[in-house]
């Protein structure tokens, strides 16, 4: 990167050097179809599955997919922060396994007499917002790549997970945590409710705020924050303990649902996940993108699931199909952007 | 690679580079506790255990460090490698040795689609392969009906690897050969220049006419061949093959990678320094055993110690922004 390049008011970043090439008309024109795209595959395959099936277009089965959805999209919102900054969060699965864990057993429970209630649910997110806050700092002050970063962390939250396990499952015997996931609010389960909260908050602080405004800068071009004076170090920190706190949330909501404390919690949530935030049409390379987005791709990839499952589709197929949908969207959005001299690693 | 570096902590950075030895001295040392502890470690059996646990992991990461060394990632190696192992099976059992090449042709294949996708389409190859990993996870899942399928008894074509070569395991030095192939590779072709040039400065590579979809296209076929290549160690070390046979190998093999010294990031590094990070991956593996830690405990240290490895062993001023 050279000071010669410029940085457009999306945050993309556009190099000084380029060939010219024909191919940048297709750049000028159409200019938003990587953000119209999930939009239009979310209708072409509610429009596909309602016609396949009578089930689909149901009230019974869109409450459903809320349900479905509402996990994976805080755990979308908090990796959106960190992917907009250029870097990325895999330590997601490790740290729900340890807030399920931790928090069974703060809670009303079957193994201690522990019953703290609320201050259980502020001390999931807190052990959230720790793990992220340990990415932030060994990515920015040891400057290590935060994909290995959050790999040593994905494997110590699973790690500290089975520590703290004890000999049998703990079952959550707190009602009113339960009633969070079991209980209703508009048709949908309350955990309906906080994600969508999850959402407008995220997207609020994106659009509206100095972090937001940084967390943009930094994935559009770090080092010029850096001239500029800005705090970078600070901000990346602060995307990393916000997609932790999340994930921190995530397994608490993941716990109300299953009334046990688990190991497992986690388990294949990150891989779709950070297949939603892509598919949504957040840049891996930071700068593009938003939670509004991920909350798209969220819901192309439950759309996908359950109207496979509706048309009965086997499972392993759905999981090749939701794999070669991704590849397949991801290179169609980007047909366009394509150009001689563009580096993609 | 960047006129504006803004690392502030060069010089300390500087300080820790200890001409890419610190791998190794790494590895010594590790090597050097476990022995502390129990001498035993060091002898016949184990060290062939060593070898055994090794031989996968080191076929999986010979084949990442080419795509390493360009900068990108490939995260869909172990979901091929299951989806191997099933083929294997069936297509061993039916056709021997034809069948076993033909496994590794197809993976071979397979790895060079995934390749031509990335770099035509321009498609960051964090995400082509993520799409691969559920691909080759949902077709291995069908295709072996989320079952173990057992490898028909005696089939030569597989259970060589559990031979002995001059007292070593047979699949480990089969991996030990492909790695001096790839290093040979890497040295010599003009691909391998081509590796370092894209990984350091890729505007700069392009404007000199480096050819990067072939460059690209070759090291992810690479990739997946030694994916084959390991599923036919594994297959003949379990006797059966399964969707989820080598699901725990991602994370060992791309922390063996970059331990050993090659930066994520790109253009730093080597596939002998790949070698280094395998024993170390491996000795931490086994010697947690040895010393008698907490298995429950096993996970934290891994992760801790892939993070302190690379905290010692990352050139930093080779790197403008991490990200």
């Amino acid at each position: 990167m050279t000071l010669n390049d410029t940085i457009t008011p999306d945050g993309e970043h556009v190099p000084a050097v380029r060939v010219p090439h024909a191919r940048r008309m297709s750049r000028l024109l159409p200019g938003r179809i990587d953000q119209l795209a999930p939009v239009i595959m979310l209708v072409v395959l509610t429009a596909a599955f309602s016609m396949l099936n009578d089930q689909f277009m149901t009230a019974d089965n869109w409450r459903t997919i809320a349900n479905q959805a509402a996990i994976p999209m805080v755990l979308a919102v908090g990796l959106t922060f960190v992917i907009l900054t250029g870097s990325i969060d895999l330590s997601a699965e490790g740290v729900m396994a340890s807030t399920s864990i931790c928090v069974s057993l703060m809670l009303a429970n079957s193994l201690n007499s522990n019953d703290l209630g609320l201050v259980a649910v502020a001390g999931g997110i807190a052990i959230g917002a720790v793990f992220g806050l340990v990415n932030g700092l060994l990515y920015t002050r040891l400057r290590l790549p935060s994909l290995i970063v959050t790999l040593g962390t994905w494997f110590i939250g699973l790690g500290i997970a089975s520590y703290v396990f004890p000999d049998q499952q703990p079952v959550v015997r707190d009602r009113s945590f339960r009633s969070w996931a079991l209980g209703e609010w508009f048709g949908v389960s309350r955990l309906v409710t906080i994600a969508v909260l999850v959402v407008v908050a995220g997207a609020v602080l994106l659009r509206y705020t100095r972090i937001g405004r940084h967390v943009y800068g930094i994935g559009g071009a770090e080092d010029l924050m850096r001239l500029a004076g800005i705090r970078v170090d600070t901000y990346k920190t602060l995307a990393f303990v916000i997609a932790g706190a999340l994930a921190g949330l995530a397994g608490l909501m993941a716990t109300a649902q299953l009334g046990v404390g688990n190991a497992n919690a986690g388990a294949d949530r990150l891989f779709p996940a950070l297949s939603a935030v892509v598919l949504g049409g957040t840049h891996l390379a930071g700068g593009r993108g938003g939670v509004l987005q991920s909350v798209l791709g969220v819901l192309v990839l439950v759309v996908l699931g359950n109207g496979m499952i509706l048309s009965g589709v086997g499972p392993y197929v759905q999981q090749a199909v939701v794999g070669a949908v991704i590849i397949v969207a991801v290179v169609a959005t980007g047909w366009g952007a394509r150009d001689r001299l563009r580096v993609v690693k | 690679m960047s006129p504006v570096n803004i690392s502030r902590r060069k010089g300390a950075s500087q300080r820790l580079d200890i001409g890419g030895y610190l791998p190794a001295v790494l590895l010594v040392v590790l090597v050097g506790l476990v022995v502390a502890r129990d001498p035993a470690f060091l002898g016949v059996a184990s060290l062939r255990s060593v070898a055994v646990q090794a031989a996968p992991i080191l076929l999986l990461a010979v084949g990442l460090t080419p795509v390493i060394l360009l900068g990108g990632i490939d995260l869909s190696v172990a979901a091929l490698t299951s989806l191997c192992s099933v083929l294997l099976v069936s297509w061993a059992n039916q056709a021997g040795i034809t069948g076993v090449a033909g496994v590794v042709a197809l993976a071979t294949a397979a790895g060079a689609v995934v390749g031509v996708v990335h770099s035509v389409a321009q498609v960051p190859s964090f995400i082509v392969t993520l799409g691969a990993l559920g691909l080759y996870s949902g077709l291995s899942l069908e295709a072996s009906d989320a079952t173990n399928t057992p490898l028909a008894e005696g089939s030569p074509a597989i259970s060589w690897v559990n031979d002995y070569f001059a007292g070593i395991p047979a699949g480990f030095v089969f991996g030990l050969i492909v790695l001096a192939i790839v290093g040979l590779m890497v040295r010599f072709l003009p691909w391998g220049r081509y590796l370092y040039a894209m990984g350091s400065a890729e505007p700069a590579a392009l404007m000199s006419g480096v050819p990067k979809i072939r460059v690209r296209a070759a090291a992810f076929a690479l990739t997946g061949m030694t994916s084959a290549m390991a599923a036919i160690v594994l297959v003949g070390r379990t006797s059966f093959g399964s969707p989820t046979l080598a699901s725990g190998l991602l994370l060992p093999a791309i922390a063996a990678v970059v331990v050993g010294g090659t930066a994520i990031s790109g253009g730093v590094g080597g596939v002998g320094r790949t070698l280094v990070g395998v024993l170390t991956v491996t000795v931490v593996q086994i010697g947690m055993v040895v010393i008698g830690i907490d298995p429950v405990l096993q996970n934290v240290i891994f992760g801790a110690v892939i993070i302190v490895a690379v905290a010692l062993t990352i050139d930093r001023a080779k790197l403008s922004v991490i990200k």
